[in-house]
């Protein structure tokens, strides 16, 4: 019995359930352990990449069935892909796999892509959970009554789906991983964080997800134990390189050093969360420390910056330069409340060093529209590879395509940096690109980063199997702590 | 009188749907952004231009109007965007639970007020009369939704007698009766308070006008014991209009429960309204707002029927 | 239309009869709460957007007689800004709805017959729907916004209005001073501004201030469901919002204070409005549901 307020749409890994895997219900090809390295799931190793990077085989696990008990094939997995490749699937995942040109099974236990370009991370691209073909083969996918009752491979097979409630699964003892140490697993959907929190309470669950204000009231508690997940979930401020502001790098840099990200994480994550200072998190092997600062305020250097820069400050102490006032836009998603906070936050930090920042809680449609000459405070983030959301995020050619690189951050280094670690499959020169890229980033500061998120969950005493480990930014069924459910006891 | 009155339902509603329509039509919002949530952000524009495609909504307006009409008459309602099935299964699955909250507020709202409104008029001008008046005044200026976090905080939060919100234990496999009605006491209780003044203040001041009449003052004359006047004539003047009462109030009554569903998060027609909102989901957002429409009508005429029925004199279609 | 007439007669007139105390007491409270909003930003100037992460949540006491909300600020400076804006809004609405329903009532009432009818129907139909639904499906549709909630309000409380005008435009019609212009040459605008309006400008007035309370509760309503104004704005319904998630953690006083205002600013105001009703003819008190 779990609760989380994340309510999936759908469960068909077709239209985005549970990509990055660990979906209890389907598996990929690939799976990741509690290190989030890849190992072999529906694949019976590792799939083979060839010399020039655009010819990727898979060799099937050979003896796993489908909760219905037909077998799996390479077929599956080439309907699979081939869905969300289809255009007349509403699937937004076929922007992620923009590399794929077909996939092929020349025999019912071999799967063969075949990529436009090499592309070294496509193997973390390979979790998405495989849908048998028979279930879904000339039915309208986006549609289909299996987006609500789907049929997997994995160790939970789904017995119920009340919208709004709950989930019930119940183990699959033909899982091909072992037989589920757990009959019956219950995700409840509660929405509400103070909702969930007192249900905890009431000990209705086993394991809950917590806003981190509500989390910490059971620090204390006895019979729980609180789980601060480390994640690649970051926080900051998109500040636009069109915008006559935000365009001085004064500016940019004394914002970055001029807020205050240690008192961000202990008054409003209530400690569960760290300083971020790039958009690769520290527990990445690809993180390079040098970009790191200092996590306090330092007014004084942001100061300095400024009058260094001509920003003087006027009679109201709000800054100035050749008449034109240091004051902008800060956009915030109204409904995400603690978006809303880091933006106040922000606010009140800048307010110190003579920059006036105006706060503006909209709809995101509302956002979409001026994304490219506001400053808007965002939110992304994945561990699994650093190319996963950076390429789109910082490179020039994307400049100006809606959230892709709002703020026309444009840098020949970066970019050169970000093509070489998407091109070079030698971990070593993948990880010497990105240290050039986080620190160009850290130079020119087109984001302020404030905060990377811990998830907070709140674990019964006596439970154990719990293995945390470094979390997206999307989680909800799939990818949170309870990733590995199956194989947890209670004592 | 049936026929006239569905005569005019029928405009009504075409009117109110092409009205939500041209709304619709008017706002910004890319319906195809919404649908695909936080995936917005990694997704390319042809991406969702084909989902555009595919759902036809960048075709011209009267052209949409028409495929949606015609989907209505044959029962179906739409995709809901927001929750990925459709929109006749959303309703379904929560407006039991509405029509349970509503339907079960407004029993304990008519009863209350009727034996307290009663009461208070036959000492009128009492401690009683004069505490309850100055309490429903008190009650009516409250938002119900600050009432219902009062209502959580005291009985759940400090006392902790009662849930804080859901509709059943999670650990309960099935929704036993025992336990959606331990649930439901909070909320149905702060919509029953919230709802209840009006009516209570109105049965209290028909009663006491009543009890003036010359058919009661006749009856007291007669001997009757104070009971039976009471309750067997004043009451019984002041039932008829009561019955109107309902009818116009039906609306508001709907309007808290939505907020009530969301303060106690409710698996309930409202609560999944302001999820849609939040969502702009247009065709379930429109089925709720042209459904509940047709359900005030249909309370209304029946309110006026029950009128009717219950005093001859009053000739509807006169 | 005699279900119409019905259902207009025999609607309840509550009433409450303040007593000559409770008039004072009332008009004191109204008058310092208008007062207070009209000078609280030359005397207590907020900044809207200020936080102090090292203050957060602090119980009342004499620095924060209603203690701090989750940001770290003084929940009763906020209230006070929280009734201004929820106050102007409120007014504003219903000047908007006021203007809507003068519009409609003011054609109904000239024009009589059949438009008279129809836009009689549509009142009668928009009075049958659920308000906040309506409001919710308006606000959504053009995305919660200051615009988005003031029209939301317009278009769901401009009934009364409606009403009021059409049924005053109807009698005066027939008022003999009214013919005697007509027939001493006066032009139709000239019957209508200086005959018409000055009758119905006070009943409209009324009707105007009666609505604010329901245009406070509409928006803060709106604004409680997370689609009103913006969510850092100090509204009485952003802070009863906020208010929720701060109850759990033991910081009840967060949405105890916007929620007393609230209250409290609605009873005088009825108070009042009582006091001023009782001098009106009981036909204009039909049609406002006193």
């Amino acid at each position: 019995m779990v609760a989380t307020a994340g309510e999936p749409d759908t469960l068909n890994p077709v239209l985005n359930f549970g990509v990055d895997g660990a979906s209890l219900i389907f598996d990929g090809l690939v799976a990741r352990d509690a290190t989030n390295t890849l190992v072999p799931a529906l694949a019976a190793e590792l799939p083979a990449v060839s010399a020039d990077g655009k010819t990727v085989t898979a060799k099937l696990r050979s003896g796993v069935s489908f909760h219905d008990g037909s077998p799996l094939t390479a077929a599956d997995v080439v309907f699979t892909y081939q869905a969300v490749l289809d255009p007349k699937v509403d699937s937004t995942l076929r922007s992620d796999l923009d590399m794929l040109t077909t996939v092929t099974a020349p025999d019912p236990a071999t799967v063969v892509f075949t990529l436009k370009y090499s592309y070294a991370p496509f193997l973390q691209r390979l979790t998405l959970g495989i849908v048998p073909a028979k279930a879904l083969t000339g039915q309208d996918i986006n549609k289909a009554g299996f987006n609500r009752q789907p049929i997997g491979t994995g160790p939970y097979k789904v017995e119920s789906w009340t919208a709004g409630d709950r989930l019930v699964l119940a183990a699959n003892d033909t899982y091909w991983g072992g037989k589920p140490a757990n009959r019956k697993l219950i995700v409840a959907f509660v929405a509400d964080d103070n909702v969930r929190a007192q249900r905890m309470r009431a000990g209705e669950f086993d394991a809950a997800e917590l806003a981190p204000k509500l989390a910490a009231g059971f620090d204390n508690a006895t019979g729980y134990t609180v789980q601060r997940v480390p994640t690649a979930d970051y926080r900051g401020v998109m500040l636009p390189l069109t915008n006559p502001v935000t365009a001085d790098p004064a500016v940019r840099k004394a914002l970055a050093v001029g807020v205050d990200r240690a008192a961000m994480v202990t008054g409003i994550l209530a400690g569960a969360g760290e300083p971020a200072f790039g958009p690769i998190p520290p527990t990445s092997e690809y993180a390079d420390g040098s970009a790191a600062g200092n996590p306090s305020a330092d007014p004084a250097a942001a100061t300095a910056l400024l009058d260094a820069a001509g920003w003087t400050p006027g009679p109201d102490g709000i800054r100035a330069k050749a008449g034109r006032q240091a004051a902008f836009t800060l956009m915030y998603p109204a409904s995400d409340s603690l978006r809303k906070e880091l933006a106040l936050a922000v606010t009140a930090d800048a307010k110190k060093v003579g920059i006036k920042v105006n706060p503006e809680g909209l709809t995101w449609d509302a956002i979409d529209t001026r994304i490219t000459r506001d400053a808007l405070l965002m939110g992304f983030g994945t561990p699994y590879d650093p190319d996963f959301v950076s390429y789109k995020l910082f490179g020039s050619v994307f400049a100006a395509q809606g959230y892709f690189n709002p703020g026309s951050y444009k840098s020949p280094i970066a970019d050169k940096a970000l093509q070489d670690g998407r091109d070079q499959a030698d971990p070593a020169e993948r990880k010497a690109a990105y240290a050039t890229f986080q620190q160009q980033l850290a130079a020119d500061a087109p984001w302020v980063f404030l905060t990377y998120l811990k998830h907070t969950y709140v674990v019964k005493a006596g439970i154990t199997g719990v293995s945390p480990r470094v979390e997206a930014h999307e989680h909800d069924v799939a990818n949170s702590l309870w990733w590995n459910i199956n194989t947890w006891t209670r004592s | 009188m049936v026929r006239r009155r569905l005569l005019v339902a029928v405009p009504v509603l075409i009117a109110t749907s092409i009205g939500m329509f041209l709304l619709g039509a008017a706002s910004p919002i890319d319906p195809a952004k919404q649908y695909a949530g936080a995936a917005a952000f990694t997704a390319t524009s042809e991406n969702l231009d084909q989902i555009r495609a595919n759902w036809g909504v960048d075709d011209p307006l009267p052209v949409q109007y028409a495929r949606w009409v015609g989907n209505l008459l044959q029962g179906d309602l739409g995709w809901s965007t927001s929750r990925h099935e459709p929109v006749t299964a959303v309703l379904g699955a929560r407006a039991g639970w509405t029509l349970l909250l509503v339907s079960t507020a407004l029993a304990v709202v008519l009863v209350s007020s009727l034996v307290l409104g009663t009461l208070a008029a036959y000492r009128r001008g009492g401690l009683f009369d004069r505490g309850l008046r100055a309490a429903a005044y008190a009650v009516e200026a409250m938002p119900v939704f600050w009432l219902g976090l009062a209502a959580i905080a005291v009985f759940a939060l400090s006392l902790g007698w009662l849930p804080a919100g859901g509709l059943t234990e999670v650990t309960a496999t099935t929704t036993s009766a025992a336990d959606v009605a331990r649930h439901l006491i909070l909320p149905v209780g702060v919509l029953a308070v919230s709802q209840a003044p009006w009516f209570l203040l109105f049965v209290r001041d028909s009663v006491a006008e009543s009890l003036r009449d010359d058919h009661v003052l006749a009856a007291k004359a007669r001997g009757l014991p104070g009971r039976t006047v009471l309750f067997g004539h004043a009451l019984r003047t002041a039932l008829l209009p009561f019955l109107t009462l309902i009818g116009t109030h039906l609306p508001e009554l709907v309007g808290g429960a939505v907020l009530v569903e969301t303060v106690f998060s409710l698996p309930g027609l409202g609560a999944v309204t302001v999820q849609a909102a939040l969502g702009s989901d247009f065709p379930l957002l429109a089925a709720i707002t042209l459904v509940t429409t047709a359900v005030v009508l249909t309370a209304n005429l029946l309110t006026d029927l029950a009128y009717t029925a219950a005093d001859p004199r009053v000739r509807l279609d006169g | 239309m005699a279900e119409l007439t019905l259902r207009r007669t025999r609607l309840p007139r509550l009433r409450l009869r303040p007593g000559r105390l409770g008039v004072t007491i009332a008009t004191t409270v109204l008058v310092l709460a208008v007062a207070a909003c009209l000078f609280a930003p030359l005397l207590w100037p907020l900044d809207q957007s200020a936080v102090n992460l090292a203050r957060i949540r602090l119980a009342p006491s004499w620095a924060h007689p209603a203690g701090t909300d989750d940001l770290g600020r003084d929940v009763a400076h906020r209230t006070l800004y929280g009734l201004r804006v929820s106050l102007l809004v409120g007014a504003v609405a219903a000047l908007v709805a006021t203007v809507i329903g003068g519009i409609v009532g003011g054609i109904a009432g000239t024009l009589g017959g059949r438009v008279d009818r129809l836009l009689m129907r549509i009142v009668d139909t928009v009075a049958a729907l659920p308000h906040l639904l309506l409001g919710i499906f308006i606000v959504a549709m053009l995305r919660p916004s200051l615009g988005a909630v003031i029209l939301s309000v317009g278009l769901t409380h401009w009934l009364s209005t409606a009403r009021i005008v059409r049924s005053e435009l109807l009698s005066l019609r027939t008022r003999p001073f009214i013919d005697a212009a007509i027939s001493g040459g006066a032009g139709r605008l000239r019957v209508l501004t200086r005959h018409l309006l000055p009758h119905v400008l006070p009943k409209l007035a009324l009707a105007t201030t009666l609505m604010v309370p329901h245009a406070v509760w509409h928006e803060t309503a709106l604004s409680f469901l997370g689609l009103g104004l913006p969510p850092h704005l100090a509204s009485l319904g952003n802070m009863i919002n906020d208010g929720q998630g701060s109850l759990l953690t033991g910081a009840w006083w967060a949405s105890l204070m916007p929620g007393l205002v609230i209250v409290i600013v609605t009873l005088a105001l009825a108070a009042v409005v009582a006091r001023w009703r009782d001098r009106l003819d009981p036909r204009v008190r039909a049609e406002l549901q006193l």
